[in-house]
Parts: structure tokens; C-alpha cells; sequence
């Protein structure tokens, strides 16, 4: 709202004097249109999904959120998101720690090192990655993912290291370590693009400028790039983050479903998209249907939160280059 | 010139608006008038939904209705018919089970079928096996498979020492019900610690989607055991139980065991609601298989113009319908259950 008061009327109207033409009242009132639909689409998505969970509100209150339970069972009924509130947590954290080193490395590789045979190829292929649906991956988490990880990464990784409680006794194909890992290869690609591209925005004079220092190029990465896209990197990872906090279908069929708090990786966990995708359909209690509606509306909170802290973060490094907008 | 400017953009805006708004009101139109032409539209379990795929071609030439059906799982199915946006509702646990439910409904038993207990423990197949000691795996109880209780039940065959990994249900599920029932029958500490229900809050193991992710998390997993629909039980190459059943037998879930079972109840509660999970010990239930269940549809009572269409299809369902069953491991209704569905059907008017 503020950018647009900003806007000076002349900047409107190109030719200041004359009749707004019609082409040009035709543009304002379609972008006009969309823009207030786009608008009003979120309030009422917003206002469903508070009404829908009234009942679960009503019922369980603000606990709910940390409460680690989910028995539909008839005459027992009882929710909570705690756990899934953790899985969520720590699939999509375990994912951006596992994506962010290896995107970046494939942005530098991609945008500064690599000869130039090889990068058009290998960039098309990286989009190509960012463009596979969800539910392939998933599919393929399932069928070939999981029993690799259950039959030698897992139980490599706890023979080795299983003093760490994150890599405990592992028997299960689904677990939390298995949607990190599909988490992982999906945002990836999201996080490798954007970098690169905003490593491409570095001045070419301001490299040189370093190279012809005598520093290494390294250090000229790390001087100079970095810096440079460091704002915008930042913005990259809480994209690929948000997507794989969202993230439902692939999830869903990797994480074993299970419930409870635990440190081992190589337990069954759930998302709260997961539980939401998963038993919407056939839930079979309004209050069972208002709990995923909550669920919802937490997952909604969740997602805001990281999309304003992601805008805050771009508007800072924004403004620590002196291009404040 | 701005004011004016501004009420061009508004008069604009309105006009953009009553346009969206005459597309939406001729979309509408064309959907509901498709309806008046002689279709049943149904939703609900996706238990079933191989058998009413079967059903929509003989139906469409047989009664020239044409049978819509929309597998959205049991719950789903329920609230339909409630909120009456279908014609029938299918579920596979009684109408009693859901809250909201739907008390203007008939609930009519339309299909019978089984749950098979599946494992993998490589070529050793037809092992035997108790509900108490499933009870107890799925509890997270026993966790080996050569643990007594188990080998004792299987003299004679080699058994490995291995670790049971449990694959269950991770979304809402008939099958579920059809499981949990049983167990909580045969089982206190289950009755009492976990209970009955479409989905439970399970004590351990790994969830997985639909049957056909059960069957393939149990393929996958050497050691695993899973709960899954007959049909999927019996073309997965798996390793399949058999159930002891109250007379001391351990029996298969096949078409001689299903019916044996079915036998148990002929004569539906008043609200319709069968249950012929662990038959007792009878002669009668000799070859009983102790894990079957009968899957039901949900009519409105008063179902308004669709009425008679609605009747056409339930009575040829429960009919004619029902020899489309057996390539599906779907078993004929016993011929009582079908005099009693008759006169349910009769209670459905306009």
C-alpha cells in the first residue's frame, strides 16, 4: 500500500494534462480487479480456516499446539500438533542444513568455475530438478530412496556415529531421515537457481577488482560474492525452506506417520501438511476434521512468519548496500 | 478529471464483477442440470470402490442409470450423505462410529469381505497365528520374530531371529476398522489401551498409505507384518497368515472361510450394523475366518426426486451386484442379510 501512495501522480499518468486513454483505464481496472481478488481470495482463506477450526479451538484452546496426541478413536478423541509441529520443525531444518551447502556449491560451480560447455547443460538440468511434482519424488522416496537408506545409509551411519543420539537403531524405510532427504533433493534446486542467478549479478569489475589484488579465488568468493548476494542467498533459503515446511504429498508417504517427540532420526515422524493430506479425507468426527482445520491454520501462521521474516531479511541487506527500496 | 477518472474505474470494476459473476451462474447451471438425467452420484470408502467400479457399466446398461462413484474414504462418504451433497454414502464402519452422523440415513450392508494379516520373512509361508500374540506384536509387545509365542504356534518350521518391524495405516481406512475390531475383541490391553476406529492412535510401527502402501512397505522391509484388504493380501506374493479362529482351527481368508464367517450375523441391528469379526466356537464356525466385515452404504430416508433411481441401484446392487464380488474377494451376501436390505431399501421414498 505505502509503494503505491509513493507512486507520484505524474508517474501514472505518462502525458500529464491529457484524458487517461481507455486502453489504459482497461489495464488499471483488469490489474485493479486482480489485485483486490487476490486480496479478498486470501481473507476468505483466512476466515475458512478459522471458522473451521473453531470447534477444535473450542475444545482444546492454545494447548493444542504443543499437545503430543492424536487419537481419533471414538469416545477417546483427543488432538494435539505438538508432534507434528515438531516433525515439520525438523524435517524442513535437517533439509535447508543438508541443501544449502551443496546449492551454493552448485551456484559458485555453476556461475563462476565451471567451463562453458557444461553450464548450460547442468543449469537446464538444475531447473529441470526444481520442476519434477512433488508426488514424483515422493513415489520415488518410497520405492527407491527409502529401502537404500534403510539398508546401508542408515545402519552405516549408526554403526559410525550412533553415539550421536540423532542416528539411533534404525528398522523402519520410512522415517524422518528419509524426508530430509526427499526435502532435500526438492529445495535444492530452488535454493542452486536463485543463487546463481544472483551470483551472476555480481559486478564483473568488483571480481576483477579482487582477483587483481592478488587474492585467491576463494577469497575473492568469499570477499566479494558472498557479500555481494548475501542478502538474496538468505532469501533463497527461506524460499526453499518454506516450500519444504508446505510440502505434503512427498512427505506424507516417506515419514512412517508416526507420533512423539525423539531425537532419532531414523524413528517414524509427521508433518503437520503430512497429517493433513493424509487423514482428511476419511476423518470421521467433525472434531477430528476441526483438529486438521487447526492444523491448517498453524501450518498458515507458520508459512507467514517465514515469508515476513524472509522480506525482512532481503530488505536489510537491501539497505546495508544503500539500495534501501 | 481524477474524480472522474476514478468513477470510469469503479463503474469498471462493477462491470468486471457482474461479468465473473453471469460465467459463475451459467457454470452452476450446466452442473446441476447434468444431475436431472437419470445418474446415481455416490462417495464414501475406497475399501469398496473396486467393487462399485465393476458395478457402473452393467448398471449403466442394465438399468441405463449411470453410476457415479467418488472413493473419498468412509468419512468422507458419511458427512456426503449428511450433508446430503450425494446420493449414498458408503463406510466401512456403521453409522454409529461418526459424529456427526447421519440419523435420517437407512444404512444398508451391501458387501462382504475380509482383512488378511501379511508378512515377510522370505519364502516361509502360511504361518499360523493367534489374534492375542497380533495384539501384541502391533502393541509393540513382542518384538522378535522368534519369540515363543510365535514359533510355538509354528512347530516344525524354521523361524529366524529377527527383528518385527509393524506397517499399518497411516490414512482413515475400513480396513482399519475391520483390524482394530477384531483385536479389540480379542484383546483387553488392546480393547482397553488402544480400541477401535478407522484410524487409532497406534502404539508403534510404521504408517503408510492405502493398502497398496502397506502391501509395499511390508514387501520392502524383510521381518515386516502388515494388515491389508484380502484382495491386495492375495496378489501381493507375500507371505499371508492364517488365523486361528474360536474353534482352534487356523484358517485362510478365502471365499470358504469369509462366508463361514458371514453366517455369524444374519440378522442386522436395528440400525442396520452387522458385526462377524471372531465368530464363537461352533460347529457351525468350524472354517471361519475370524477377520471379515461387512462394508455399508448410507441412504437418506427421504431422498427426494433421485428416490427410485437411488432404489434401482441398491436392490440390483444387492442382487445381481453381488456376482461381481468373488474375482474381487468380495463374498455374495448371505441370502438373509439380503431380505433384510430389501426391506431397508423399501424405507427410502421421495
Amino acid at each position: 500500500m505505502t509503494s503505491l501512495d509513493a507512486t507520484t501522480d505524474a508517474a501514472r499518468r505518462p502525458f500529464p494534462g491529457r484524458r487517461a486513454r481507455f486502453g489504459d483505464l482497461i489495464l488499471q481496472g483488469t490489474a485493479g480487479i486482480a489485485a483486490v481478488g487476490a486480496l479478498v481470495l486470501v481473507g476468505l482463506i483466512v476466515w475458512k480456516i478459522a471458522s473451521g477450526a473453531r470447534p477444535a479451538l473450542h475444545a482444546f484452546g492454545l494447548p493444542f499446539v504443543w499437545h503430543v496426541v492424536w487419537n481419533p478413536v471414538h469416545g477417546r478423541e483427543a488432538y494435539g500438533a505438538g508432534s507434528f509441529l515438531f516433525g515439520t520443525a525438523v524435517t524442513s531444518i535437517g533439509a535447508l542444513l543438508l541443501a544449502t551447502p551443496i546449492a551454493l556449491g552448485v551456484a559458485l560451480f555453476l556461475s563462476e568455475l565451471a567451463p562453458g560447455w557444461i553450464r548450460g547443460p547442468v543449469t537446464a538440468l538444475v531447473e529441470t530438478l526444481a520442476a519434477i511434482p512433488s508426488v514424483v519424488i515422493g513415489l520415488w522416496g518410497i520405492l527407491v530412496l527409502a529401502p537404500i537408506l534403510r539398508d546401508h545409509v542408515d545402519p552405516a551411519l549408526h554403526s559410525t556415529i550412533g553415539f550421536i543420539p540423532l542416528f539411533g537403531p534404525s528398522s523402519y524405510g520410512s522415517n524422518v531421515f528419509t524426508g530430509i532427504v526427499v526435502l532435500t533433493i526438492m529445495i535444492l534446486p530452488i535454493i542452486a537457481s536463485i543463487s546463481r542467478e544472483l551470483f551472476l549479478t555480481v559486478p564483473q569489475e568488483l571480481k576483477e577488482g579482487a582477483l587483481g589484488l592478488g587474492v585467491t579465488r576463494w577469497e575473492m568468493v568469499r570477499g566479494v560474492v558472498f557479500p555481494y548476494a548475501g542478502g538474496g542467498v538468505a532469501a533463497a533459503m527461506i524460499l526453499g525452506f518454506g516450500r519444504a515446511v508446505g510440502e505434503a504429498i512427498a512427505v506424507a508417504l516417506v515419514l512412517g506417520d508416526g507420533l512423539g517427540i525423539h531425537l532419532n532420526l531414523f524413528d517414524t515422524g509427521q508433518t503437520l501438511g503430512g497429517k493433513i493430506a493424509l487423514n482428511y479425507q476419511g476423518s470421521g468426527s467433525g472434531l477430528e476434521t476441526s483438529s486438521l482445520i487447526y492444523l491448517a491454520l498453524i501450518l498458515l501462521v507458520f508459512s507467514i512468519l517465514v515469508n515476513l521474516l524472509a522480506q525482512l531479511i532481503v530488505r536489510r541487506a537491501a539497505r546495508r548496500k544503500g539500495l534501501a527500496a | 478529471m481524477p474524480r472522474n477518472g476514478k468513477l470510469v474505474r469503479v463503474s469498471l470494476v462493477a462491470a468486471a464483477a457482474a461479468g465473473v459473476a453471469v460465467v459463475a451462474v451459467v457454470i452452476a447451471g450446466t452442473a446441476s442440470a447434468k444431475t436431472t438425467a437419470g445418474s446415481v452420484n455416490g462417495a464414501g470408502s475406497t475399501f469398496v470402490a473396486p467393487l462399485v467400479a465393476k458395478w457402473e457399466a452393467p448398471v449403466s446398461s442394465a438399468l441405463g442409470i449411470s453410476l457415479n462413484y467418488n472413493p473419498v474414504g468412509s468419512g468422507g462418504g458419511v458427512s456426503a450423505i449428511t450433508n446430503k451433497q450425494a446420493d449414498f454414502g458408503a463406510s466401512d464402519a456403521p453409522l454409529s462410529q461418526f459424529d456427526p452422523t447421519c440419523s435420517s440415513c437407512v444404512q444398508i450392508p451391501w458387501a462382504l469381505a475380509a482383512t488378511g494379516v501379511i508378512y515377510n520373512l522370505g519364502s516361509l509361508q502360511h504361518l499360523n497365528m493367534t489374534g492375542q500374540v497380533l495384539a501384541k506384536i502391533f502393541q509393540g509387545k513382542i518384538t522378535n520374530w522368534n519369540s515363543p509365542a510365535i514359533t510355538k504356534l509354528n512347530k516344525g518350521k524354521s523361524i529366524p531371529s529377527k527383528q518385527i518391524t509393524v506397517v499399518h495405516r497411516s490414512d482413515s481406512s475400513g480396513t482399519t476398522y475391520n483390524f482394530t475390531d477384531y483385536l479389540s475383541h480379542v484383546s483387553s490391553g488392546w480393547k482397553s489401551s488402544v480400541g477401535t476406529g478407522t484410524s487409532v492412535s497406534w502404539p508403534t510401527g510404521e504408517g503408510e498409505a492405502k493398502s497398496a502402501g502397506v502391501a509395499g512397505g511390508v514387501r520392502t522391509t524383510p521381518g515386516a507384518i502388515g494388515y491389508v484388504d484380502v484382495y491386495y493380501a492375495v496378489h501381493n506374493h507375500l507371505g499371508l497368515f492364517k488365523m486361528k479362529n474360536r474353534s482352534g482351527n487356523f484358517v485362510q481368508p478365502r471365499a470358504k472361510g469369509i462366508l463361514a464367517a458371514a453366517s455369524l450375523d444374519t440378522h442386522p441391528a436395528k440400525d442396520g450394523s452387522l458385526s462377524i469379526v471372531n465368530p464363537p466356537k461352533s460347529k457351525k464356525f468350524r472354517n471361519a475366518y475370524p477377520i471379515c466385515t461387512y462394508t455399508y452404504v448410507d441412504v437418506q430416508r427421504s431422498s427426494g426426486g433421485n428416490a427410485t433411481n437411488i432404489k434401482k441401484v441398491l436392490s440390483w446392487a444387492i442382487t445381481m451386484g453381488q456376482s461381481f464380488g468373488p474375482a474381487l474377494i468380495f463374498e455374495p451376501l448371505p441370502k438373509a442379510v439380503v431380505a433384510f436390505d430389501k426391506k431397508q431399501i423399501k424405507k427410502i421414498h421421495s
